[in-house]
């Protein structure tokens, strides 16, 4: 190799170098800008304009691997009694949707009653919307849901399944909307136990299991109890199904170790129920769908 | 790599992350689509673009799916670049290899992100869950057969079919 070409690659590895730090400096600052602490963020901004442009070719794709999941499942029922299964999920979902309805109208009901005492108020659903995306990375468990501002979704309208509580929207697009899911290693729901009443903290652990804190050792939970949301966190809704507890330990201090086992199936959402926010929100006073960002 | 095929590239890359994602059947075959792609445009051994595509895909993935933008976009740009130079100056080759790297590199992305987000957001740090190991063989086996595919002579296996067809 002639002392030139040498040269001229000795030049671009230092030009590439170069470039990679300022990269990644690029980034740092960007999340130094970012972090919590640091005044407004003004990466959510940023990120909703990302979220509304990206909105027509994650809904033509969606539809799209719908239809691919369609015609493989369907293919695969041609071999089995799958079909058979299929229409009885169905009604299952049907019955359930009907429960979740009379459950929000219960609610409904309750919050009438909570408004007219000075109390907080109870959910009401807004819509269904269709989850574009999901990803679980490194603790990090978030979805893209096919809803934003202009049909009234809001940051931090809690999301919903009709078999239980799913999480809430964080970052809200003009259509397009990015929830953070209870698995999510950060995220907390204020809970109840339903049969002893005692309240605690449900947490994602990050790995696709929740756990429930604060419980104290002198508790008579057992494995199989139900959870809902406890409505004392001012962003989920009262009395919404979150899970069972799947096992009960002792733990190091003075609080029990539960491990619960969510009641929506995260891997399997295709879509979900939007929740009027709490309004304990700002912004979210008389909940319902007014208004975007 | 032309800026036509990068452009090209990067779309597919967004279609078919929104594919797999979209999909009931996700949790199946998990991959990290931004990845390979980053991967692919680093085989052509330019470091910079590599760099570049790997920052610009983490970008748009940590726009779809982080509570802050950047820390995706800082994994691939550093794992663009090193794939670019370990092409070039260790001449990386064979499927097995390929998969193999970008198994790990799948990895440490994900040990980047998770870091970032305990040092920025204070959030509990999750290391080698099942998801994530699943994800990174999904990636690895994928990026393996498409350098397998890459690297068949598809052009000689055409001729050798149709001579056989002829005898």
């Amino acid at each position: 190799m002639s002392s030139s070409s040498v040269e001229i690659a000795t030049g671009r590895s230092r030009r590439s170098g170069l470039l990679l730090v300022c990269v990644l400096v690029f980034c740092v600052l960007l999340l130094s800008a970012q972090a919590p602490g640091g005044g407004k963020r003004r990466g959510s901004l940023l990120q909703s304009w990302i979220l509304s442009v990206a909105a027509p070719v994650g809904r033509a794709v969606l539809l799209v691997s719908r239809g691919v999941s369609g015609l493989a499942d369907s293919t695969s029922e041609a071999f089995s009694a799958r079909a058979e299964n299929v229409r009885l999920k169905r009604d299952l979902t049907a019955k359930n949707q009907e429960l979740f309805r009379l459950r929000a109208e219960v609610s409904q009901a309750a919050r009438e009653r909570l408004l007219l005492s000075g109390g907080a108020a109870l959910p009401n659903v807004q819509m269904a919307a269709p989850v574009l995306l999901i990803e679980s990375r490194a603790g990090v468990q978030s979805a893209l849901v096919g809803v934003g501002s202009s049909s009234g979704a809001r940051p931090g309208s809690p999301i919903a399944v009709p078999e239980g509580l799913v999480g809430r929207l964080v970052t809200v697009g003009a259509t397009v909307s990015r929830a953070q899911l209870l698995l999510d290693a950060s995220a907390a729901v204020g809970a109840r136990i339903v049969r002893t009443q005692e309240l605690g903290v449900v947490r994602g652990d990050g790995r696709g299991g929740m756990r429930l804190n604060n419980v104290p050792t002198t508790s008579r939970v057992a494995a199989g109890d139900a959870i809902e949301s406890a409505g004392i966190d001012g962003i989920y809704p009262r009395g919404v199904a979150i899970g069972r507890v799947a096992s009960v330990a002792k733990g190091s201090d003075l609080f029990l170790e539960i491990r619960v086992a969510p009641a929506a199936q995260f891997s399997r959402l295709s879509d979900v129920l939007l929740l009027a926010p709490s309004p304990a929100i700002p912004g979210a006073a008389g909940g319902g769908r007014s208004g975007g960002p | 790599m032309k800026f036509g095929r990068v452009a090209l590239l990067l779309v597919a890359a967004t279609a078919l992350q929104f594919f797999v994602g979209g999909s009931s059947h996700r949790a199946a075959w998990p991959i990290d689509c931004f990845l390979i792609a980053t991967a692919v445009v680093a085989r052509s051994g330019n470091p910079s673009r590599a760099l570049l595509v790997g920052g610009a895909l983490g970008f748009l993935e940590d726009a779809f799916t982080q509570e802050l933008l950047g820390m995706n976009a800082f994994a691939k740009a550093a794992l663009g670049y090193v794939f670019a130079v370990l092409s070039v100056r260790v001449a990386l080759g064979g499927s097995w290899a390929v998969g193999g790297a970008l198994a790990v590199a799948s990895l440490v992305n994900d040990g980047i992100v998770a870091l970032l987000s305990v040092l920025l957001m204070r959030s509990p740090l999750v290391l080698l869950s099942r998801e994530d190991l699943w994800r990174a063989a999904a990636t690895g086996i994928t990026g393996g057969i498409v350098e397998a595919a890459r690297e068949f002579p598809w052009r000689e296996w055409w001729k050798r079919r149709l001579l056989r067809r002829l005898r």
